[in-house]
Parts: C-alpha cells; structure tokens; sequence
C-alpha cells in the first residue's frame, strides 16, 4: 500500500463532491509526484508541459475515478498514459515498461530540494539575466513565451539563450569532473 | 502558464460530480446498441420462421446462455478498461468460464452414440454465421466505443478488444434469434469464431478511436 493512498482518496472523494480545497491540496500534492516522474523521463520543458497536461486530464476525467479502487492506481494509469502520448509525439520508443504505481508516489520534489540546491548553486556561475531565463524556463516551469515576453526577446532567442547557458553550465562541469578524476588518479 | 495557476483555475471550476454516472453512461451505450443490432437483425435477416416453437428448445437457450454470460463479461471488461488503474485481469480470466462449458457440452454432444459429427459441426449455414454475427455486432460496437471514449481508457488495445468482444457477443445473441442451428458444437465454433472477428475489429479500432 501507498503511503499517501488514504490521505489522496480522502481528497479526492471530498473533491468528487464539490469541495474545491481538498481538491486544490490534492492537485498541489500530485504535482510534486507528477514533476519529479516526469522529469526522471522527459526534457525539463515537456516535463512541465506534461505535468499540466496530466493536471487537465485529470480534471477532466475525474468522475472516471472509482471510489471503490485505489486513487493512486488511478492517478498512476492518467501518468503513464499522458507519458506514453509525449513518446510517441515524439516518435520515442511506443512502450512503457510497466513499473508500478509506487515508482510515482515513491519520489516527490522534497527529495529533490537537495537536487535543486546544487543546481541554484551551480547556476550562480551564469551572468544573472541568462540566469534567471534558465532559473524562470528550466526550473520554475515557466514557457519560453512567456518568458520572451517578460524579457522582451523574441521567442528563439530566449531558447538559444537558455541552450547556450546549459552548455557552457555542462562543460563547466564536465571539466570539473575531468580535473577531479586526474586529481584522484594522480594520489595513487 | 504556470502550473500553480493552473491548479488554482481547476478548483475554481470544481463541479461535484458521482462516480455511477459514467457507468450509467456506458450503460445506456450500450443498451442503445443492443436495439441497434435488434432493429438490424430484424430488418435485413429476419426473426426465425419458428421462433415461437424454438424460443422454449435447448438449442436456443445453449445459444442465449453463452452468448449472454460472454456478453456480461466483457461489459464488465470494458467497464474496468476504461477506468485508469482498474484491474482487468479478472473479468478477462472469467470469459473462460462459458467457453469451457461449451466446450464440455460440445464434446458430449460429439460423443453420444450415434452423433452425426459432420452435421453437428457444420449444420446448414456455417459458412455464413460468423461474418453475420459481426455484421449483427456493428450497431453495438458503435455505441460502446462512444461510451468508451467518455471514460478514461489508458490500455486502448485492450479496452477496443473488450469493446468489440462485447459488441461480438451481443451481435450472437441477437443473431440467435434469427439463426435456426441449435448443437453445441455449430454453436462453440461459428458464433465463437463472429465473437472472435468482432473482438479483433474492436481491438484494431482501439489505438484509433479511443485516443484521448
């Protein structure tokens, strides 16, 4: 058994009856599950895409939930099929393998804060205006329109931007660990 | 825009709304083309010349008892298909139950002294049952994928496979009323085999119709 099982069920039959605030908490909860599952699985801009579209999916199916049946199964069989449209939007592999509910409801972003951090503390190498393009679109879930708006670029020059940071953001780091791997090689 | 956002316009336009009311949905989809497929039946082939004769024989109630247990499987299939997480696996490992005990009359049929093997096999209209017991299904699968796509199937092979398998088996118990064979045997392969037909339509319509 999930953990979260009776807490989200409770919500979500609370919801099923009108009561918007259970049903804002458990949309709040399942999106830190959603963001951190999908972002095991797509690039970070179709990871928040999907999150919503999941969010949307199961808003609008909601009454195709079953009281009587497990509510993370449920949410859980919504992920795996709003991920496996992302493939094959994307001409991916067609198949999921069949992990189970648990691989959603095991992970949520409090685990990943730790992640997170890391990342804040590597991005403060970038000039602060691409940092906060890469900090708003990457992290925040922020669209690169919105974001070229906010900004005043055009919408391609705000992904080239973003591109261009990850890379050098990447190869900072790849030289890091090249000069960490000699370092240890030459102690032997 | 933002997710946060998003969540907040969702709640705002939380309507309550009841579990049951899908299957009502599927329910009534499913009833509409149950007379849709009756209507067909009658209309282009015809109730049997000696219905009110047959309607009290055991070859009509062989044929109105498997086709019908079938049915009520596969409705229930189709019914956990299209809800996300619902567990499948029963109502598909049950669909065995009526296929064995026909297949148990069957035999004993085939086996009794004297059996006319060749006749209890093909009858007179073997070559023909299974293609009308599709056609019979046609109205049926109609409106049981419309039903369908109300809900939320995740597995779209699957649920268009329970559709059609429930579309097949109405389709059969409709045909029966029109169809004049009445050995288990005839009745285990020819209607089995339209049942199959009906389901492997269902199953390739699936990934096509049902996307959401």
């Amino acid at each position: 058994m999930i953990a979260q099982e009776a807490q989200y069920r409770n919500w979500m039959v609370a919801a099923l009856m009108g009561d918007a605030s259970a049903y804002r908490m458990l949309l709040g909860g399942l999106t830190r599950h959603l963001r951190s599952y999908y972002a095991r699985r797509l690039d970070p801009a179709a990871a928040e895409d999907a999150v919503q579209e999941t969010l949307i999916a199961i808003h609008t199916r909601r009454a195709s939930y079953d009281p009587a049946l497990p509510f993370t199964a449920w949410v859980y069989g919504i992920a795996r099929y709003k991920l496996i449209d992302e493939y094959r939007r994307h001409k991916r592999r067609a198949t999921v393998p069949l992990d189970e509910a648990g691989d959603l409801f095991g992970h949520d972003e409090a685990q990943e804060a730790i992640a997170r951090r890391d990342v804040v503390k590597l991005l403060e190498k970038l000039p602060p205006a691409k940092r906060q393009l890469v900090k708003d679109i990457k992290l925040d879930g922020v669209s690169v329109a919105e974001a070229a708006k906010r900004t005043g670029m055009s919408e391609s020059a705000v992904k080239v931007t973003v591109h261009r940071a990850l890379k050098s953001l990447g190869e900072d780091l790849r030289a890091k660990d090249m000069s960490d791997g000699e370092g240890r090689n030459a102690d032997r | 825009m933002r997710t946060d956002d998003l969540i907040a316009d969702l709640s705002s336009r939380l309507e309550p709304s009841r579990p049951s009311a899908l299957t009502q949905v599927l329910a009534l989809a499913v009833l509409a083309g149950f007379v849709g497929s009756t209507i067909l039946m009658l209309s282009v082939l015809g109730l049997r010349h000696d219905f009110t004769r047959a309607i009290v024989s055991f070859g009509m109630w062989t044929k109105l008892v498997y086709t019908f247990a079938i049915a009520v499987f596969a409705f229930w299939l189709v019914e956990r298909a299209g809800r996300p997480g619902a567990d499948t696996a029963q109502p598909a490992r049950i669909l065995v139950l009526p296929i064995f005990a026909i297949a148990l009359l069957a035999a004993a049929q085939l086996l009794a002294p004297g059996a006319d093997v060749r006749h209890l096999i093909l009858g007179y209209s073997s070559r023909v049952c299974a293609f009308l017991v599709t056609f019979t299904s046609l109205p049926t699968m109609a409106a049981t994928f419309w039903g369908l796509r109300r809900m939320a199937p995740t597995r779209l092979t699957l649920a268009g496979l329970g559709a059609g398998l429930f579309a097949g088996a109405t389709g059969a118990f409709v045909y029966s009323f029109h169809c004049t064979e009445s050995s288990a045997p005839f009745i285990g392969i020819w209607y089995s085999l339209g049942i199959l037909l009906s389901a492997a339509i269902g199953g390739f319509l699936g990934p096509r119709l049902l996307r959401w």
